[in-house]
């Protein structure tokens, strides 16, 4: 426990140090929020539905930016070979970094949603249970999506050419920023191909208490996505 | 029982053979090292003995343990130092001392080692700002952290100066004479002949010598360590 709270203190203040995430996690979607509560302010259930898009910003970006370059840059700097000669397992490095790439979500969700609820008089209209847990499935997803770029990229500069192909469209185009219901259908169809915008789906779902049958699709592939990616990361994961 | 053994390690690489049949023994107390030019199979020989490689063939105990299987256990009481910087960006003297710490039961106290190092002033700046010298001199440190029984330090005083080279030899002088074991890779001769009780020499991936110190100057043709060692090496020997 005394190694997870070092590790997590110090890869933590390392992070801030960064502070790309401080802007992109932080910053970003309050900014959104704000933004976008001026323009629906007056439209509550237009807010409503823009609350659990812009909370997912934070994990676009812890996911499938933050997450592969850190990996792929400590394999590079040999510091996931330099824990292996150490007794703890180079994997709880990996465990702390998903830990702090958590923490920026939550955060960003607690500031995202009094951002909402003080300026803009936003309620959630379903059930805060079922938002976590959407939340945190649609989390595991993303983050698996990371892991696997961030293990198998033969170096940093690839897996951040990957991570940019997969969080510059997602960020724009998945509803988390510009809302998908102002897309024109062709642009809508184009961006159901992005995980994030079935994971927005789900949250959208969760959140406004509409039936879940029209997510069941959005559902499985959010789950296939997290299975499948957490198996090719543990099974092809490069140490070094 | 020796702290360090290894039976018949070979591995090769796409075809090619970096190290074959490479048998050592190591005992406790004692300072072994591993010599050979650039591209002789050192690192290799290191990564199959540490572990961070799998050997083809052959096998390693350290304190009688297998480092592949018993990793958890056995680096508890082993300290490494590698050739190359493995530190996080932004990373400080302290926070790094302090994550090494962190990862060992027991381990020495680092705030005497930064001062012992002359480190102590430098532990609040970023790791990357250090000068050569002083980065090297905190990659011994870190291996100095856990309280080992072995230590593995790889080309340990490179970059530094002759003062700094003398602190750190006097350093682990001490450290053999309460016990401790040192496996060390080494280009300079100066620092094996201070140091090394002994001594192994790789050549293309094969030990062409093993003994110590003495014997391998009189089983050469050449009076001083470093001719012989190049002699050994198959190099040209000028004088």
């Amino acid at each position: 426990m005394k190694v997870f709270t070092t590790l997590l203190r110090t890869e933590l203040k390392l992070s801030l140090r960064g502070m790309d995430m401080i802007i992109f996690a932080i910053c970003l979607p309050v900014i959104v929020m704000v933004i976008l509560g001026i323009v629906y302010g007056n439209n509550p259930e237009n807010l409503a539905a823009s609350f659990p898009a812009v909370s997912t910003i934070a994990i676009c970006a812890g996911g499938v930016m933050g997450l592969p370059l850190v990996i792929s840059g400590y394999r590079q700097n040999k510091i996931l070979k330099r824990f292996k000669v150490t007794p703890v397992s180079p994997a709880l490095l990996l465990f702390v970094q998903t830990m702090i790439y958590t923490i920026y979500s939550v955060v960003s969700l607690i500031l995202v949603y009094l951002t909402a609820s003080i300026f803009f008089g936003f309620r959630l209209p379903g059930s805060w249970l079922q938002f976590i847990g959407a939340f945190v499935l649609v989390m595991i997803s993303m983050f698996s999506i990371g892991m696997l770029v961030g293990g198998v990229s033969p170096n940093t500069k690839i897996a951040s050419i990957i991570a940019s192909i997969l969080y510059f469209p997602m960020l724009i185009f998945s509803g988390a920023t510009l809302p998908y219901e102002v897309m024109p259908t062709p642009l809508q169809k184009a961006a159901d191909i992005m995980p994030l915008t079935q994971g927005i789906k789900i949250l959208k779902a969760v959140s406004l208490d509409k039936p879940i049958d029209n997510i069941i699709l959005s559902l499985i592939i959010i789950c296939t996505i997290a299975i499948v990616c957490t198996a090719l990361s543990v099974k092809f994961f490069k140490w070094e | 029982m020796p702290v360090i053994e290894t039976k018949n390690l070979t591995k090769s690489f796409g075809g090619k053979t970096v190290l074959s049949d490479f048998n050592i023994s190591v005992n406790q107390g004692e300072v072994f090292g591993l010599l050979g030019s650039n591209g002789a199979g050192k690192t290799t020989a290191i990564d199959c003995i540490l572990g961070t490689k799998k050997p083809d063939s052959g096998t390693v105990r350290i304190l009688g343990l297998n480092p592949k299987t018993e990793r958890k256990k056995l680096f508890e009481n082993v300290g490494v130092q590698f050739q190359e910087l493995h530190y996080q960006d932004k990373i400080t003297v302290s926070e790094l001392c302090e994550m090494t710490s962190a990862l060992y039961h027991n381990v020495n106290d680092y705030k005497r080692l930064l001062l012992e190092f002359g480190l102590n002033e430098k532990s609040k700046s970023i790791v990357n700002e250090l000068s050569g010298g002083q980065k090297q001199k905190l990659f011994v440190l870190l291996a100095l952290i856990p309280k080992a029984k072995v230590i593995f330090l790889d080309e340990l005083t490179t970059g530094l100066d002759t003062k700094a080279r003398r602190d750190i030899w006097n350093t682990l002088k001490k450290l053999k004479e309460n016990g401790l074991t040192i496996f060390l890779v080494s280009h300079f001769m100066d620092e094996v002949e201070a140091l090394c009780d002994n001594i192994c020499i790789l050549k293309q991936g094969k030990i062409v010598f093993s003994g110590n110190v003495q014997n391998a100057i009189q089983s050469s043709p050449y009076k001083t360590l470093e001719n012989a060692y190049l002699w050994y090496s198959g190099e040209e020997v000028t004088e």
